[in-house]
């Protein structure tokens, strides 16, 4: 019984760490797709920089962005600011998506999502918010 | 209403008539009745109440101080808390001056001020309650100067607002008739999307009102240079929504009213950056709060996408739709282009029933020939499209196409039969085989399928079949060197990421049968320089340099990329590599290839050098 049990359970190890959902993903997979996405987000950083120093948008936890505080930006740009939100968000939700396909693994998405919400935080400069599991901090 | 019951807390102090306290604190905060004589005797008056409960709202630490002869002469601070706010909040309001009437007549509160959390509202307001021919009837002009205010997210806010309202009502057979009058002369509004600036935009009402309706008889909100809007329909109290709502825009001027009224509507939609110019006419008729019918007329409509995805020039179109019955759409236009593919003038047709479109015949004029679709019929289902339709593209002339494409010159004509098409929210899939007339030979498409055309990355996959290609035809649109002959070619499993191949399994070679097969020397280069570094050392450039063109017996070349390597391979196999162009009689001449894996990007590059017509043949 006992040779049985650790049969099972040395067969049972060697599956998990031959399950691919163990193995790494590579993050920095490169497809024309996620260079496109880099390329547009690239672009777009820019114009957000200014309101992530501002503190109007911050990194939220879910590896987004969102407006934090609409009232550091003048009424007129509002509406801008929103739409300039929902386009880098859009791009990082496919970035993600692509990634998670080039590794041939769709569900990976949600521990890649993870992963960058915690690098888009390390990497934020001084000065900008960030979202932890309590609430906004300002780096 | 407040009932005594919902003020426990209610604490009074009068200044000096304490005997009438009882009574008159209570009728004041309701502000229905009011003794002047009271007032006039009273030097202050203040009214406390600990809490005070209402739908919606509730209010603490109420206190109101009444005292004419003082500045401000009323005031009012309380914590209040909006049912659905989470904190509360401090209010406070006053009137610098106030009027009061001897009986029924004109109040007036001037330099007043109401500030809140995120809010300040300096206003002027008078109300005269003086009956109108024996009728109670009312005035009301206020006037909000500088104001602004803010919610928590500043998803709606304005800033420095300068209005003006004046109302009219009077009391007849039960109801009241009233108009009015709104001027808003400056400042900015946000309220999301849609950010506006006051520039005297004004609205002009008038109707009745009673328990159970608003009934809204004639509204017109002028935006100066924009357009009017033209409102009327009937507000049911009980229901809190329009039972009917009739709203007509006779005259929009699209370059103005695109920027500020559509574009923060249409924002993440495929019309979110375009260029617009012309004229819109909109009429649409509402039912128990339901969309029950519009009319769209567009006149000579400019759009141009500013991504350069489409575009229209003089677009006419009538756009009927009704709830219940089927309605006739035509559009026409002068020019556009499509995907960079030009458009002529087209004129256009089809059947709108509810939510779906359909149309035995589409044809769009491309150059000299046309797309013909035929069997569409589209429909938009929880916010998505769903569509199908067949396709067949009559005889193009293929130097204008390929020119207005941005490709190489190409020669001859192009023409193309496509089967069924169907675009099923986001994803884009053929049934049966797309087939092209081009090279004066056949390509087929097996297998096409697309995702998000339109996004920002489009995907597609195909296998593609060619037979009988030109290569004389060939050769000469991307400057390769001349080579006499046909090719065969196979792509199969073929994956593009963004208009970027990323997998495939590509054969192409010599098609069988009788032509003739001539190569030239600068074509020979060429195709060694694609084999890359050493190829070219196969050709025997002692003898051979003597003469421009080769025989052949068989040419090919194949690449599987994978993981952006493509592993090579040629006609047959040699010793350390293998056969590109296989030659045959006197001259004749053999290309070798010896890299197998040649990294894609760098095989692209090679190509593109080689097509830039900037290599020379250099025979030593």
């Amino acid at each position: 019984m006992k040779n049985i049990i650790i049969v099972f359970s040395l067969m049972m190890s060697m599956w998990l760490s031959l399950s691919p959902a163990h193995a790494a993903a590579d993050l920095e997979i490169n497809t024309p797709a996620i260079s496109a996405i880099k390329n547009s987000m690239q672009a777009r950083h820019a114009q957000l920089a200014p309101f992530y120093s501002s503190g109007a948008v911050g990194f939220s936890r879910d590896g987004l962005v969102a407006v934090r505080d609409a009232a550091a930006v003048p009424l007129a740009q509002r509406q801008a600011l929103n739409s300039l939100v929902a386009a880098e968000n859009k791009d990082r939700n496919a970035l993600y998506a692509e990634i998670a396909n080039g590794n041939q693994h769709p569900e990976w998405e949600p521990e890649i999502r993870a992963t960058f919400a915690k690098r888009w935080a390390d990497k934020a400069q001084g000065g900008w918010w960030v979202q932890d599991g309590s609430g906004w901090i300002k780096k | 209403m407040i009932t005594r019951r919902d003020l426990p807390g209610l604490r009074i102090t009068v200044g000096c008539c304490r005997a009438l306290s009882r009574l008159i604190p209570l009728i004041v905060f309701m502000g229905i009745a009011w003794s002047p004589s009271l007032v006039m005797a009273a030097s202050s008056l203040t009214i406390e109440a600990d809490t005070v409960e209402a739908e919606g709202w509730q209010a603490k630490a109420v206190k109101l101080v009444l005292a004419p002869a003082q500045r401000p002469a009323l005031a009012l601070t309380s914590q209040i808390k909006l049912a659905k706010a989470p904190a509360w909040s401090s209010l406070h309001a006053e009137c610098g001056q106030i009027k009061l009437p001897a009986g029924r007549g004109a109040w007036s509160c001037q330099q007043g001020l109401v500030t809140a959390d995120r809010i300040r509202l300096p206003f002027n307001l008078t109300l005269d309650t003086a009956p109108v021919a024996g009728r109670a009837a009312l005035r009301l002009d206020a006037q909000v100067q500088d104001a602004q205010f803010s919610d928590a997210a500043g998803l709606h806010a304005a800033e420095k607002l300068h209005a003006r309202a004046q109302v009219q009502a009077r009391q007849q057979a039960g109801r009241w008739l009233w108009d009015a009058a709104i001027t808003w002369s400056g400042g900015e509004l946000f309220w999301q999307p849609l950010y506006m600036q006051g520039q005297g935009q004004t609205l002009n009402a008038a109707g009745t009102w009673d328990a159970q309706a608003l009934q809204l008889d004639r509204a017109a909100l002028q935006l100066p240079g924009v357009a009017t809007v033209h409102a009327s329909g009937k507000w049911s109290v009980p229901e809190r929504q329009w039972q009917t709502l009739h709203v007509d825009v006779p005259d929009v001027d699209l370059a103005k009213a695109y920027p500020a009224l559509l574009k923060p509507m249409v924002e993440q939609s495929a019309l979110g950056h375009v260029e617009m110019a012309g004229n819109v006419a909109l009429k649409a008729d509402w039912q128990a709060g339901q969309l029950q019918a519009f009319q769209l007329r567009l006149r000579d409509v400019d759009m141009e996408d500013e991504q350069h995805r489409f575009a229209f020039y003089k677009l006419n179109a009538n756009i009927p739709w009704d709830y219940d019955q089927p309605q006739s759409v035509t559009m026409d236009f002068a020019g556009g282009h499509l995907l960079k593919v030009p458009l002529a003038a087209s004129q256009l047709q089809a059947e709108i029933n509810r939510y779906a479109l359909t149309a035995p015949e589409l044809r769009l004029n491309i150059l000299d020939g046309a797309l013909v679709l035929s069997d569409v019929s589209a429909a938009t289902l929880g916010g998505q499209w769903y569509w199908h339709l067949r396709a067949n593209l009559t005889p193009l002339d293929m130097p204008e196409l390929s020119t207005a494409l941005g490709w190489p010159r190409m020669a001859g004509k192009v023409a193309a039969s496509i089967p069924m098409v169907t675009y099923n929210a986001g994803t884009l899939t053929t049934d049966g085989v797309l087939g092209f007339n081009l090279f004066d030979g056949s390509i087929s498409v097996n297998n096409l399928g697309m995702q998000t055309p339109l996004g920002s990355t489009p995907r597609l996959h195909a296998d593609i079949e060619m037979r009988n290609l030109d290569l004389g035809h060939l050769t000469r649109t991307f400057s390769f060197g001349a080579i006499e002959g046909k090719l065969d070619g196979d792509i199969q499993h073929l994956e593009l990421q963004n208009w970027q191949p990323v997998a495939f399994d590509a054969v192409l070679k010599s098609s069988p049968g009788k032509y003739p097969r001539k190569i030239s020397q600068r074509a020979v280069e060429n195709i060694s320089a694609l084999g890359g570094a050493g190829a070219a050392a196969a050709i025997q450039r002692s003898v051979l340099r003597f003469f421009d063109q080769f025989n052949y017996e068989k040419l090919g070349l194949s690449c599987r990329l994978h993981a952006d390597v493509c592993t090579m391979d040629g006609v047959a196999q040699a010793p350390q590599g293998y056969v590109i162009v296989k030659g045959s009689g006197i001259p004749a001449i053999t290309v070798m290839g010896y890299n197998r894996q040649v990294g894609w990007s760098e095989l692209v590059s090679r190509i593109r050098r080689v097509t830039e017509s900037n290599v020379k043949p250099v025979i030593q």
